[in-house]
């Protein structure tokens, strides 16, 4: 028996499958409701806010795209960055190039993240765990660096195709039935609007037979394949299709920023998409987006107190430490039985400094 | 032309073997703990910085390679104890999460202690200056880290290897339940290794800050070029560790010969290519996570 299995045995089991019930869906709409009517209220108190509400969203939708590989199929990507960078550019080099038109540049922004997660995907599933996650961070690290040296301007002897180091400056917003989009509250619509599709696709797709293999895969991959399911193509395929949307929220993100440079690829930015995910609860779609929001939300706030970095931390350890199942897990938890949270509170901090006294 | 392959060759085999010791701690706490430690890189920073203090206000770069590392490892110390030991046995997953979390506050805590700006360790007097073998020039400096970190090295692989210690390491992380039947506190020895680690990082902090700068951005550079080494030899495999730090620094100090600003790519392209071929990396027997 190895470590591992040893000390599993002692501790709690990990989070089971929740898929959305009627009453969370009833729930979530409600929430998209709030959020459309919270915003001409940000647009009359702060108009700044309607910004990072833009910002929240973008990263929700970021993050309902990785609990669809990693909550559902068990595919831990490190290399998230790739896709959304992928559609950002796309969309940067669509907009100044060819066209502003929303209904030309967004697919064509998914089709590029598809195309890119394909590869990525297919090259990297026949690798487990750990070594998966390794492999799709190089790839995406690969393409930070194309896009930061330029290589493709160099490749084609152009004098510029992704601008480098700088990125691509002034990206103009998009085009949709003669709505003007630099008013930012047709933007927030625009990006809501998108997000709640995104979701309820999502969440569909989560609930089909394809959904279940998913969840049949992250469960027990042995026994999924002698069923007879081919296990390579179904992550390929899901990959793929978490790819696009994370593309989306790329594609959504740069001509709201204006900017397209290759920050937008960088590991970092897989790394704390995969703590905003954990820090949600994953395998919920909600909770992730909750988590994303929050640290988006939280980082922005913070950031004019100096050691908001501090804060940070301490928080996403905590609640690694208290809450294991995320925000999520502990929203449930309080909403079966509100009564007992002072008792759960209690116990988990009883069981806390038992472990640490060994 | 051969003057620079030889120089490039020592610059590779000297940041090979500095590589290699970064990545020797983090792949000796996941093949014992199975932690994947991404503060690793953070506790290497913090080497540097103590480093730093260390050697301004008491003069001596000697003493600050031997308390930095100390401190740095009762850091480690409270972190395992504190964090890591309640959540033995869950998903590893969630050790991404937990050391991300103190990556991101220690990164937080330096540049609210220290400010933003980078700064240097003085290298002692003893060390400065460059030596010169026919027509190659070579800083002394950099000679002493090669020394060190080899023997650094040699001496964890002999102790992981023979010492009782070492012993009771790799029999705590293959079977737990025995050894902790025998009366040994297992919890211990998982503290012992985690400390271990970190006063590595801090020793490579260090050794490094003193030839290279000392700034807030090292810690999250550092930390990817070790998880690329330690996925390359194999999660775990300590022998994995140092052949993949050795090829990593070779194919650096090549590719900057050759193409300067894409040795990130030769790195990750590299590591692609083996983990395709090898899914589990070059010397990695189990399947981690």
């Amino acid at each position: 028996m190895s470590a591992l299995d040893y000390l599993r045995q002692r501790n709690t089991p990990r989070t089971g499958n929740q898929i959305l019930s009627r009453s969370g869906r009833l729930t979530l709409l409600v929430g998209i409701a709030i959020l459309a009517a919270l915003g001409p209220v940000v647009q009359s108190v702060q108009p700044f806010w309607l910004n990072l509400l833009v910002r929240m969203l973008t990263f929700a939708l970021l993050a309902l795209s990785l609990d669809f590989v990693f909550g559902y199929a068990g595919l831990l990507s490190f290399g998230h960055a790739a896709m959304y960078g992928a559609g950002g550019y796309a969309a940067a080099l669509l907009v100044t190039e060819v066209t502003a038109s929303a209904l030309v540049v967004l697919p064509l922004a998914v089709v590029t993240g598809v195309i890119v997660a394909t590869i990525i995907g297919w090259l990297s599933v026949r690798a487990r765990g750990i070594y998966f996650a390794m492999l799709t961070l190089a790839f995406a690290q690969m393409l930070y660096v194309v896009a930061f040296t330029d290589l493709p301007a160099t490749i084609a002897g152009m004098e510029t195709v992704t601008g480098g180091d700088n990125g691509l400056y002034g990206i103009q917003l998009y085009e949709l039935f003669g709505i003007d989009f630099r008013e930012r509250l047709n933007y927030y619509y625009l990006t809501l609007g998108i997000v709640a599709l995104s979701l309820a696709g999502i969440v569909r797709l989560a609930n089909s037979p394809f959904g279940r293999v998913l969840q049949g895969i992250r469960e027990n991959e042995e026994r999924t394949e002698f069923i007879g399911y081919d296990v390579q193509r179904y992550k390929v395929i899901a990959f793929a299709i978490s790819g696009g949307f994370a593309s989306l929220a790329g594609a959504l993100y740069v001509p709201f920023q204006s900017v397209a440079n290759p920050q937008l690829l960088h590991w970092t930015v897989s790394g704390e998409l995969v703590v905003m995910v954990l820090l949600g609860g994953m395998g919920t779609f909600w909770g992730p987006m909750l988590g994303a929001g929050l640290v988006v939300f939280l980082e922005d706030r913070l950031g004019s107190v100096a050691s908001w970095e501090v804060i940070l931390g301490s928080l996403f350890v905590a609640v690694v430490v208290f809450a294991p199942r995320g925000l999520a897990g502990s929203i449930i938890t309080l909403r079966n039985d509100p009564r007992a949270a002072i008792g759960n509170a209690k116990r988990a901090l009883e069981n806390y400094v038992r472990k640490v006294r060994g | 032309m051969v003057e620079t392959f030889l120089r490039a060759t020592l610059l590779g085999v000297q940041l090979g073997m500095t590589l290699a010791l970064i990545a020797a701690g983090l792949t000796l706490i996941f093949g014992m703990l199975d932690v994947i430690n991404f503060a690793h890189g953070a506790l290497y920073m913090l080497g540097a910085y103590f480093g730093a203090v260390i050697a301004v206000n008491l003069g001596s770069f000697w003493l600050a390679l031997v308390l930095a590392p100390l401190l740095v490892g009762l850091i480690g110390a409270a972190i395992e104890v504190l964090s890591l030991r309640p959540l033995y046995g869950r998903n590893p997953l969630y050790h991404i999460l937990l050391t991300f979390g103190f990556a991101i506050m220690i990164q937080g805590a330096i540049v609210q202690i220290w400010g933003g700006q980078a700064r240097r360790i003085a290298q002692p007097d003893l060390l400065t200056g460059t030596l010169s073998i026919g027509s190659l020039n070579y800083p002394i400096y950099r000679l002493f880290v090669l020394v060190v970190s080899t023997v650094l090295i040699a001496a964890v692989w002999l102790a992981i290897d023979r010492s009782n210690l070492g012993i009771l390491m790799r029999a705590s992380a293959h079977d737990t339940e025995m050894v902790d039947a025998l009366g040994i506190d297992v919890s211990k020895v998982f503290t012992s290794v985690f400390v271990f680690g970190a006063v590595l990082a801090g020793l490579a902090g260090v050794l490094l800050g003193a030839s290279r700068s000392v700034n807030p951005g090292m810690g999250m550079g550092i930390i990817i070029e070790a998880f690329v080494i330690v996925v390359i030899g194999g999660l775990g495999s300590f022998r994995g560790a140092v052949y993949a730090g050795l090829l990593i620094g070779l194919v650096t100090a090549y590719g900057a010969l050759i193409a300067p600003t894409l040795t990130d790519l030769f790195l990750f392209g590299l590591m692609a290519v083996v983990l395709m071929i090898k899914p589990n990396g070059l010397f990695g027997t189990t399947e981690a996570a």
